[in-house]
């Protein structure tokens, strides 16, 4: 993704941004390994949806169609997924031409859902080797503002949950297609739900950041897309870039990736079911709503953090003022020196205490906390392994008797059979023992 | 300023009529055009507020991003490619401006000044036509370089809207001064919307950017009022 930006990211950008780093602070406030909200909004039309990932914003929208299945593969319908960059989500994007960039993001969503079997095409057949339907999942994206894959991976999971194609009959030659209004559609069987989440790695693997920006995108060495299931599973690994990362970083950020994943399906799920519940209730639907919503939003926050950081400095003021009152009226026309004085030592004060208070925002604070949290995930996550590789370890000592380098090729070979994310556990179980 | 009314709401192509003027004078600011089939009329060439200040000066305000380049405006720009005697600068037009290796002060064929790609530049505009990508110059009329010229690689860029890059130009705006009696810092501002900034600590620059991010959604009046809550 390095390769492709076309606008160039001045020096000073990214000198602030690795000064900033080497401080543990991110531009935005957020620290290492935390991620942007995410907001899931469904349009008027089942499969339509639009999700924001901070600033980035990418709307989807799932057709069907009923055609003839692949030769290949007669009782299996198709999956179709189609991501478009125009030049709405930056000028640089050309529109109507592949750039190396959207085929690439083309492939890794494929990967990720369609590679992972994750969508029940064989329920999508409706008679072997003669009609099936084929989905069509159309990602745009509206505003590019960073990390454009977990945006988009969302959108097309949620607008696939959210989708229900219509009813079909056959009746001897006939398909007949039915109204919505005529019979129920169908809602599409999904059996995981494989999101996909990215980290930047800068700075040769010193730092490695979640969920990156723009500006943190154009300075990042490389990529590190994870695909993944609320079962922890693997879905897909890609490390895009040039940067030297050991195994054990990439372990460690797909363990905190795992968590992110259970997170986000679970967000995904709420918001479709809630949407379908409104739609029983038949209440008006659609983006209209969310946009009135979101202008007055937008107001009110901004206003608010305004205040929050320009008022900090009021607050603290008003009780001094409020204890020169209760003071001897004598004193207060004395003191108005000392007031002003006081005033520039609060300024003082102030200062400080801006930037602690910008710093829980910030610095050091929430990083802390987060290291401490990601060892304690650490700890977990290696004690469920352990549960794992329990399990498979008597496996592997029945099979190779006779030495070590044969349990080795064991270890290859036997995944196979296995969930991929057991093959990278099972790696790390090595690693361990070795 | 008067308040912003829907009234008063323009967009492009509409006509402006009615207008107060002195001496049947009228003075258009951006966003405006005049008329040519009735002279007493403007046409409104963006979507904007009509603003007006006495005695007849007109101007449209509104959130846009994009500039337009025009003659003598002071910009920021960033050096996207560079050849052997010019550069090519975007300074957040349609086209990328040029500039050429020798209109910086003191630069002749032999002696070039130090620029690379990803530097940041201010510079004036000294050309700006429709039809033509626009040019810049790092020096003024007595081939001076005065505050043009390379910015250092310490500070920060940042993109703001326009209109509250006309609000921190004007120098009766407190916005400014009121963050710098928390900390000093140095600001360059350029029309086209780009800030570069630099102050002694990170902290202190994210700060600024954040002020400026917030102030950008709120009313003039808003942030002047604010503002004289810490003088």
């Amino acid at each position: 993704m390095s390769s492709i930006r076309k606008t160039i990211i001045t020096n000073c950008e990214k000198n602030f941004l690795i000064k900033n780093l080497s401080e543990w602070t991110r531009l935005d406030g957020r620290a290492f390994n935390e991620f942007r909200n995410v907001e899931i909004e469904f349009g008027k039309d089942w499969g339509c949806c639009k999700v924001s990932l901070g600033k980035t914003m990418v709307i989807s929208q799932v057709s069907c169609e009923l055609q003839q299945p692949k030769s290949s593969r007669p009782n299996e319908g198709v999956l179709n997924i189609n991501l478009e960059l125009n030049p709405m989500a930056e000028p640089s994007f050309e529109a109507g031409r592949q750039s190396d960039l959207s085929s690439q993001l083309n492939r890794l969503l494929e990967k990720c859902i369609k590679d992972s079997k994750a969508v029940d095409l064989e329920s999508l057949c409706v008679k072997v080797n003669e009609k099936a339907w084929a989905f069509r999942v159309d990602i745009n994206v509206l505003n590019h503002e960073g990390n454009i894959l977990d945006c988009a991976s969302i959108a097309a999971l949620s607008s696939l949950a959210h989708f229900r194609r219509p009813d079909v009959t056959c009746d001897g030659e006939e398909y007949k297609i039915h109204n919505v209004k005529q019979r129920d559609p169908i809602p599409t069987v999904i059996h995981h739900y494989p999101v996909c989440i990215t980290y930047a790695i800068v700075k040769e693997g010193e730092y490695i950041l979640a969920d990156p920006t723009l500006l943190e995108e154009g300075v990042a060495e490389a990529f590190l897309t994870i695909g993944l299931n609320a079962y922890k599973e693997l879905c897909g690994l890609h490390l895009g870039g040039n940067a030297h990362l050991t195994t054990k970083a990439i372990l460690e950020t797909s363990n905190k990736a795992a968590k992110r994943a259970v997170d986000l399906v679970q967000l995904i799920k709420e918001a479709v079911e809630i949407d379908t519940n409104e739609r029983l209730t038949m209440k008006s639907l659609g983006f209209h709503n969310t946009l009135d919503k979101q202008i007055s939003d937008v107001h009110v926050d901004e206003l608010g953090k305004y205040l929050d950081h320009w008022t900090m400095d009021k607050i603290k003021r008003n009780p001094k003022k409020n204890q020169k009152v209760t003071t001897p009226m004598e004193e207060t026309e004395s003191t108005e020196e000392e007031s002003e004085e006081d005033k520039s030592m609060d300024v003082s004060q102030e200062k400080v205490e801006s930037i602690t208070n910008l710093g829980d925002g910030t610095a050091k604070l929430d990083i802390s906390t987060a290291q401490h949290e990601w060892i304690t995930i650490e700890s977990d996550e290696e004690s469920e392994k352990e549960d794992d590789v329990i399990i498979v370890e008597p496996k592997v000592e029945t099979l190779s008797i006779d030495s070590n380098s044969e349990e080795e090729q064991v270890l290859v070979l036997n995944p196979v059979q296995r969930s991929a994310a057991k093959k990278k556990k099972k790696k790390k179980k090595k690693n361990i023992i070795s | 300023m008067s308040e912003l009314s829907p009234a008063d709401f323009y967009l492009p192509g509409e006509i402006i009529r009615n207008l107060k003027s002195k001496d049947r004078e009228v003075i258009i600011g951006p966003g405006l055009c005049r008329n040519e089939s009735d002279t007493k009329s403007l046409i409104a060439s963006q979507a904007g507020y009509l603003c007006f200040r006495a005695p007849n000066t007109y101007w449209l305000e509104g959130r846009r991003n994009r500039y337009i380049p025009k003659k003598a405006d002071l910009v920021l720009g960033i050096v996207t490619k560079k050849s052997s005697d010019n550069l090519k600068v975007d300074i957040g037009s349609a086209e990328s401006a040029s500039l050429s290796m020798l209109a910086f002060e003191g630069a002749t064929k032999k002696v070039k000044p130090d620029v690379n790609v990803g530097d940041v530049i201010y510079a004036k505009v000294i050309n700006a036509h429709k039809e033509m990508e626009p040019e810049l110059v790092c020096i003024d009329q007595y081939y001076k370089a005065g505050k043009l010229g390379v910015l250092s690689n310490e500070g920060f860029v940042i993109n703001l809207k326009q209109k509250l890059i006309q609000q921190m130009l004007n120098p009766e705006n407190p916005l400014l001064r009121t963050l710098g009696r928390k900390f000093p810092y140095e600001i360059v501002i350029g029309v086209n919307g780009k800030v570069w900034m630099r102050a002694n600590q990170c902290k202190d620059v994210l700060t600024l950017c954040r002020a400026f991010q917030i102030a950008e959604y709120q009313k003039e009046t808003d942030i002047i009022g604010i503002c004289r809550q810490f003088k």
